[in-house]
């Protein structure tokens, strides 16, 4: 059981800070205009922050297959980035991802 | 259809595009039930925050016990895209009144604006363009919600052995990809992923903030400088 006051500490935060962001244009609508430069920087948050969550949990993470080296997890990845490239689906490449690893690490026989 | 039911146009063509997000949801949920949140805290983070991409990240920072600030900076420094989403959206909005402002500003996700911005030459009017926009957000927030409580659910059950954990590295990837236009958001996808692997040892996952701000400056020099 995660603690209560951590918890909802941090969903309150969350909750006003995100609203506050989502409102913010829309609340001053009409009497403030963003600038193509600011639109062309926030179009690049994605591509800096998400790279962050997923790459070092992936190279780091020690798997059992030993044909990969314990590896699996990366060599799946890699694989689910060009059925993303390929299928540009959300659906396609998550439950290749999964079905992948679970393919790799329960039928070739770890 | 009946005529000039934008509500039911913009419900209507929301659905395909929730397909994408129902395993999102899925993965949101599976995490809370493995993160131990109760009921409740789940429903709650879902209702009150309601944003998928910063959710699997604040999950992921605490059940790794990091600092309520780093948590809360992440989670926002991931939401700073609805900012562009506001404006995009306010032109619409500004007749409405305060509730409906507020309203239409939670339900704003990358998919409400995506179906939004795809259609909003069919629509005639502001005022059309709203009833479009909510019936989209109602698709949008419904499949959302069932999916994450299917996944908590299912999570309870699903053994480690099968690593849905595995998910959360995926859906970011299915995330990200789409929004590489060209060469210049590559090389800050691919910027941010070797700085992060490099500063993972960082305390308190710091790095990620380190590495989020880094890549940020680098494409303000990408982009100042035409150098690709």
């Amino acid at each position: 059981m995660i603690d209560a006051h951590y918890f909802w500490t941090i969903i309150v935060c969350l909750a006003l800070g995100t609203i506050s962001i989502r409102i913010s244009i829309i609340a001053v609508s009409g009497r403030i205009q963003i600038s193509e430069r600011a639109r062309e920087l926030f179009s690049y948050i994605p591509a800096a922050i998400l790279p962050a969550f997923f790459a070092p949990a992936v190279f780091y993470h020690q798997g059992q297959v030993s044909w990969l080296l314990g590896r699996e997890r990366l060599f799946v990845l890699l694989l689910a980035i060009l059925v993303c490239l390929k299928t540009r689906s959300t659906v396609v490449t998550i439950v290749f991802g999964i079905v992948a690893l679970y393919s790799i690490a329960h039928l070739t026989g770890g | 259809m009946k005529k000039n039911n934008y509500f039911g146009m913009g419900f209507k063509l929301m659905v395909p595009i929730t397909t994408g997000i129902i395993p999102f949801g899925a993965v949101v949920g599976t995490l809370c039930s493995e993160a131990k949140f109760n009921f409740v805290q789940t429903v709650g983070m879902n209702i009150f925050v309601y944003a998928g991409a910063a959710q699997l990240a604040a999950i992921d920072l605490m059940t790794k016990q990091a600092v309520i600030m780093v948590v809360v900076v992440t989670g926002l420094v991931i939401n700073l895209r609805f900012l562009l989403y506001s404006a995009a959206m306010a032109p619409f909005l500004k007749k409405s009144s305060l509730l409906e402002k507020f309203i239409a500003a939670h339900l704003l996700t990358d998919q409400s604006y995506a179906v939004m911005s795809a259609n909003h030459d069919k629509l005639p009017t502001a005022k059309d363009a709203v009833k479009f926009y909510f019936g989209a957000s109602l698709c949008m927030i419904l499949v959302w919600q069932l999916s994450v409580l299917a996944g908590f659910t299912f999570g309870n059950f699903a053994p480690p052995s099968w690593g849905l954990d595995f998910g959360v590295p995926i859906s970011f990837v299915a995330l990200v990809l789409p929004t590489l236009k060209n060469r210049k958001y590559v090389v800050v996808a691919l910027f941010s992923a070797t700085v992060s692997i490099l500063l993972y040892t960082v305390p308190m996952r710091l790095g990620l903030i380190v590495t989020a701000t880094l890549s940020i400056i680098l494409a303000m020099f990408l982009t100042r400088k035409k150098v690709l």
